[in-house]
């Protein structure tokens, strides 16, 4: 057996043997704090998780290496923020403007370096069990929305866990069954007749219509009912279902947070507008509705060729728009109890390729966090100074999936059970990012 | 040690007979008749029972003897002094006596790692998968899933950490101690407080030097629980007893080390101590008592209170052996079964069932005006007739091996789909299917059955395929360590992947996410990377199936035709078994054995005997998946209401009613179509296709996907939701897609409105379109008043009811 070592060589048990408790820094109190996972209480009523498909560039986003030689460097410069000392690449520049608010972790890896098993891993907190293909949909293990969707029910008939822009490729539910599936809504909100899918009546229906109608499908429903419970009769949950459907249709609050129209020309621009941007708006409408997980999911992230060209066309209306989100959220009151995260499956590679892109690199990612009680103005871990790999505070997709769960009150040591009654852990290793839980 | 004369256990049979006479003149059994303690800490659990109760804690126990064994007041007799004691028990009047013999009273019997050590750790779940025993062990401490690596275990306890987990000079200041007492901070609690018994045989054990037990001590052979069968009242205990037995011939006691599970906690439950308790609903349920990596079984069975005559089961039909199995199943637990169903009921049922769509308006009408008293039976023979049939069930084996498109390739993957449907068109004898499926070799892009070795390219990735699809057997627990509710070790799992080392690829191999490319599955000379190898010994693994022999194979045979020809020879246990119990599900609700691709002992089927009758009926009609189908809905269970009595209401288990179920998501469209009239559109498909006809995922269909309909993306892909969602209420009340389908001017809606039919007639087709019935006197009066409101046209009405129709559970369930 191995004994997983920290950077110095030694083990935390070596450190207390040793009598050198203090050297972890935060001394007894935080290490057995540390240790134990259940200690924090919860933090966020919400997530937004930004899923930057394909992989984003480490180097042109958080984790620029002005250092390096150029073939790793790239054509971007590195700009400074708000807080002192750190960096990030010029197109950046709002994000970089309220730094303060932000804790970026640029040291999470994996070993997943394909799109399928990276996706997987990052937004499941669990490995494939075996291995896939680059340009899988697969899901082994249920996904950070799915299990939220589990353990926190939005009110009032209203899904607990929306996927914008089309479903991701591991955020299905896996084992937990179709009722925590996300409710994905494909369609545009930047579009001129947006509409969510399925909430409302379909154009050229008039509510009269549907009043009378439901109350025909009444009259017309003579199925026999098995009340006793002992009996199971699956068309008592059906009801339950119309129910809770009826209660979404005429919740004025629910039905008010699709509709992004009502917001003022002026918020509509703060985020962008443009499909990403109305999609984080959107996000933001249904945090207040009680929508405790949302994603978005943000294609396109994978620049094998001309990587510069095109992340400078795409990144300052990402940067506006994340950065949008940000500020309208501290305005309305809500940072402080909504984690924004943004990240894809892995960084790129540090040597610029022959097309003038970055490939697949998981041995370092930069990861963004706000909100949600993580303490901003801080950058957690670092790679090396060409950008090669993780070195300090070195974290894994289980400790960013434990964070997550762990803001969000969700106990990642749970064990949930499949429908074949194997158990699995919500986090098979679970232990979330101190940095990330409490002022240092 | 322990030794105990064979009990007089009395059969079930007797049991039914005096039950529910229960009283107090009943005779009391004890268990074990004899007792023998041998050592300073042997112990033994006494049971007291009557035909109808557990007396363990009710009796009072006293010991003749106390200078030579004492007894506690649960009943576990300890050692005092050598020689011949006696105990006796009394309850209400009436006594027993044991005879207790005592030796070695004045010396422990030396505690050794794999005997004593590890059960220790795995009673108090140190090795528990949630701790310890999970993939990276718990705070630097890891130790194998259950203890199944003892040599691993034994390094990480008494090796690793600076050999600070055991102290032998001061075994109360060693680690694992301090730790499993809580003495020192631990994450998993107290588990064993000092004074414990257990405590002090850990204590003995690092004491001693930490010995290892040696190789030629007596083996564990098996384990038994006592009692093995019981049928109790609601809401009432029974303690058990588990005694394991060595190879020198000694028993011991280990109740206190056993660990209990319940397969079904609802009906009988466990707890830590091997007390069951019967919950207040009949029912039953099989009490695992495992011990080391041995298990036994305790069958208990709940009966409904209150007793039932046997005229009522004797006048029941039977049309053939399933109904009598049934019925004799039900007779044993007190319910009776329900009516039959209505003849719109079962004309719509059949439909479903047997061909996955609706009867059409004319269809329905013919069945409910046929006078034959037979005609239930000829639906059945005309439904298996018909082409529909074919691409339903190869729907259903589609579910189970259509890889992933996007990992095999689009073209290899309908090349499989059209073998399949091939398959079921042409009714392949299900022993071909499998043995073509297994041993196929080809073209990926001409032989459909090579797709799944494209696909499953590895030994290991094949072998938990095949072993759960064909013989129920799930291995994929095996692959790591020994299935601890289970009899499969990492040599079972790894042999049974060495008849698949020699399957060649040769071609173009997957490049996701496109894998455009044709590939050649040939067998090839030479084992795969010199052939699967064990991943602890590296072993090489010659083939053996599943509780068989090792195979001797040629280089110029095909070592999965070996593998084929044993899964499919009569005398193999689970082959004829699992799809009989896969299409008894299908038809019925639920499998004899659920999940159905489970079978195991701690899985137990709800009624062996009928599954068997299945089984062997199968095996008699070669392997014809028709004559299956037909006997099953040809049965008069299958004929049943759904509609509870109050003597069945929660049997979920054993057939004595229908078990409604939502349209499966194809089924559903495909129906939503044919009501309104107007067929679905899909992506790769000609005009008019019916989703049952889709061959891949790829055809995209937000309905299907609300629906449930398995995404072969998903691992494992097989998990069809058959649940309801508040979405798929959402969907069906307010898709615009649906919409447009109601209000088409080519639709239903439209046709009626237009047509010369009074409003009555209408109303009729409407009822038999969706509901394949007549609507009653009450039911046209409501629908031809919607034709009466003010500012509504007749379409709009007809439109209206259709909406309605199809919101209502009695269109989305199969009844």
């Amino acid at each position: 057996m191995t004994i997983t070592r920290n950077c110095a060589g030694q083990t935390r048990r070596d450190c207390l043997q040793l009598g050198l408790t203090t050297l972890l820094g935060g001394g007894l109190a935080t290490a057995l704090r540390a240790a134990g996972r259940g200690s924090y209480g919860p933090q966020a009523k919400a997530c937004i998780l930004i899923w930057q498909d394909g992989g984003p560039s480490h180097y042109e986003m958080f984790d620029p290496k002005p250092n390096a030689p150029d073939e790793y460097r790239g054509e971007f410069q590195a700009i400074p923020t708000k807080i002192p000392g750190v960096q990030f690449s010029e197109h950046m520049k709002k994000l970089a403007a309220i730094a303060d608010k932000l804790a970026i972790v640029r040291s999470i890896r994996h070993d997943q370096g394909n799109h399928g098993a990276g996706n997987h891993y990052m937004m499941t907190g669990a490995p494939t069990r075996i291995p896939v293909g680059c340009g899988a949909f697969v899901s082994f293990h249920p996904s950070l929305g799915s299990v939220t969707a589990h353990e926190k029910p939005a009110p009032d008939g209203l899904p607990s866990y929306f996927s914008l822009g089309g479903m991701t490729r591991s955020g299905g539910p896996n084992f937990l069954g179709a009722r925590y599936a996300p409710f994905v809504v494909s369609e545009d909100p930047n579009g001129a007749n947006f509409r969510v899918r399925d909430v409302a009546l379909p154009a050229g229906l008039a509510d009269a219509r549907f009043e009378a109608r439901s109350e025909l499908r009444s009259e017309v429903d003579r199925f026999q009912r098995f009340l006793d419970k002992a009996a199971g009769d699956p068309a008592s949950a059906l009801d339950e279902h119309y129910e809770q459907a009826h209660m979404l249709m005429r919740s004025r609050e629910a039905q008010e947070a699709f509709d992004i129209g009502r917001e003022s020309d002026k918020v509509r621009e703060t985020y962008g507008r443009n499909s990403f941007g109305q999609r984080l708006l959107l996000a933001r409408r249904l945090v207040q509705a009680g929508v405790p997980f949302i994603t978005i999911n943000d294609g396109g992230w994978d620049h094998h060729r001309g990587i510069f060209g095109t992340l400078k066309k795409r990144l300052p209306d990402w940067d506006n728009s994340v950065a949008g989100l940000i500020l309208d959220l501290e305005r309305l009151g809500m940072l402080q109890d909504t984690l924004v995260v943004a990240l894809g499956e892995f960084g790129r590679t540090p040597q610029v390729n022959k097309d003038g892109g970055r490939d697949h690199w998981s041995n370092a990612m930069s990861v963004l966090f706000a909100g949600g009680g993580c303490p901003g103005g801080q950058a957690i871990g670092s790679t090396d100074v060409k950008g090669f790999t993780a070195i300090e505070r070195v974290l894994s997709p289980e400790n960013f999936a434990s964070t997550i769960y762990t803001k969000l009150g969700i106990d990642p040591d749970k064990i949930l059970y499949g429908s074949n009654g194997r158990p699995a852990h919500i986090v098979a290793n679970s232990m979330p990012i101190r940095e990330l839980m409490e002022r240092g | 040690m322990i030794t105990y004369l064979r009990s007089l256990f009395i059969p079930a049979a007797a049991l039914i007979a005096l039950f529910p006479c229960s009283g107090t003149a009943a005779a009391l059994e004890v268990f074990p008749p004899q007792v023998t303690l041998s050592g300073r800490d042997a112990r033994q659990q006494l049971i007291v029972i009557n035909p109808t109760d557990d007396l363990t804690r009710a009796a009072t126990y006293r010991s003749d003897t106390p200078h030579i064994v004492a007894v506690s007041p649960a009943g576990i007799a300890t050692p005092v002094r050598d020689g011949v004691g006696q105990i006796t028990i009394t309850h209400n009047g009436q006594s027993q006596t044991v005879k207790v013999t005592v030796q070695r009273s004045g010396q422990y019997r030396d505690v050794t790692f794999e005997r004593d050590v590890q059960a220790i750790l795995t009673r108090h779940n140190c090795n528990a998968g949630a701790c310890h025993g999970k993939a990276r062990g718990q705070n630097g401490f890891m130790l194998s899933l259950l203890g199944y690596d003892h040599g691993f275990d034994y390094a990480a306890i008494v090796e690793e950490a600076r050999g600070r987990r055991v102290f032998a000079s001061n075994p109360d200041y060693s680690l694992l101690l301090r730790k499993a007492s809580g003495t020192v901070a631990h994450g998993g609690g107290r588990r064993l407080a000092p004074g414990h018994a257990q405590y002090a045989q850990l204590v003995r054990w690092i004491e001693a030097g930490c010995p290892r037990t040696p190789a030629d001590a007596p083996r564990l052979e098996r384990v038994t629980v006592y009692p093995t069968e019981r049928i109790l009242a609601p809401s009432t205990p029974q303690q058990l007893v588990v005694t394991a037995h060595y190879s020198d011939g000694t028993t011991e006691d280990v109740t206190h080390l056993a660990a209990f599970s319940s397969s079904e906690s609802i009906y009988v439950s466990v707890d830590e101590n091997g007390l069951a308790k019967t919950g207040p609903l009949p029912g039953e349920a099989a009490i695992m008592a495992r011990f080391q990596h041995q298990f036994a079984l305790c069958h208990v069975l709940v009966p409904m209170p209150g007793s039932v005559p046997d005229a009522e089961y004797a006048k029941l039909p039977r049309k053939n052996f399933i109904d009598e199995h049934v019925w004799a199943k039900l007779k044993r637990l007190g319910v009776t079964a329900s009516e039959p169903a209505t003849d719109h009921a079962f004309l719509r049922r059949a439909y479903l069932d047997v061909i996955g769509r609706l009867p059409s308006v004319e269809e329905a009408r013919a069945f409910l005006d046929n006078r034959d008293p037979q005609k239930r039976d000829k639906l059945i023979d005309a439904l298996l007739a018909r082409p529909e049939y074919a691409d339903f069930w190869a729907n259903k084996w589609a579910d189970l091996i259509r890889p992933n498109p996007y990992r095999a390739g689009i073209k290899a993957v309908y090349n499989l789909d059209a073998w399949l449907r091939e398959s079921f068109r042409e009714n392949k004898p299900y022993d071909r299917f499998a043995y073509e499926l297994i041993t196929a070799t080809g073209s990926t892009f001409r032989d459909g059955p090579t797709v799944m070795h494209r696909d499953r390219r590895e030994p290991e990735e094949i072998t938990t395929m095949v072993s759960q699809l064909f013989l129920g057997v799930r291995l994929d627990c095996a692959k790591c360590h020994h299935h601890p509710f289970e009899i499969w070790s990492q040599d079972d799992f790894y042999s049974f992947a060495a008849f698949f080392d020699r399957v060649g690829h040769r071609g173009q191999g997957i490049s996701a996410p496109i894998s455009g490319g044709e590939e050649i599955i040939f067998l090839s000379q030479n084992r795969l990377r010199g052939g699967v190898k064990h991943p602890v010994s590296g072993k090489t693994m010659e083939p053996k199936p599943l509780l068989g022999q090792e195979q001797s194979v040629t280089i110029d045979q095909d070592p999965r035709r070996v593998l084929a020809e044993w899964m499919i020879a009569p005398n193999n246990p689970f082959f004829a078994k699992v799809m009989a119990n896969r299409v008894w599900a299908d038809l019925m609700g639920r499998g004899i054995v659920d999940p159905v691709d489970d079978l195991r002992a701690t899985n137990p089927p709800s009624n062996g005997p009928l599954l068997d009758a299945l089984a062997a009926d199968f095996q008699k009609n070669k392997y014809d998946i028709k004559k299956l189908i037909r006997a099953i809905c040809t049965s008069h269970v299958y004929g049943l209401s759904s509609i509870p009595n109050d003597r069945n209401l929660n049997d979920g288990r054993n057939y004595s009613r229908h078990y409604r179920q939502r349209l499966r998501a194809e089924i559903m469209l495909d129906a939503v179509s044919d009501v309104t009239g107007v067929p679905e559109p899909f992506a790769a498909m000609p005009p008019s296709s019916r989703s049952m006809e889709l061959w891949t995922v790829r055809s995209q269909s937000v309905f299907l996907d609300s629906f449930g309909r398995p995404d072969p993306n998903q691992d494992p892909p097989c998990e069809r939701t058959t649940d309801t969602t508040v979405v798929q209420a959402l969907h069906l009340m307010n898709s615009p897609r649906l919409h447009g389908k109601v209000i088409d001017n080519a639709g239903r809606a439209a046709k009626l409105a237009e047509s010369k039919k009074s409003n009555a007639e209408i109303v009729e087709e409407l009822y038999l379109a969706a509901y394949s019935r007549r609507p009653k006197p009450d039911e046209t009066a409501v629908c031809l008043r919607w034709f009466d409101r003010p500012n509504t046209t007749r379409r709009q009405a007809i439109e209206d009811l259709l909406w309605a129709f199809v919101n209502t559970p009695e269109f989305v369930f199969k009844d």
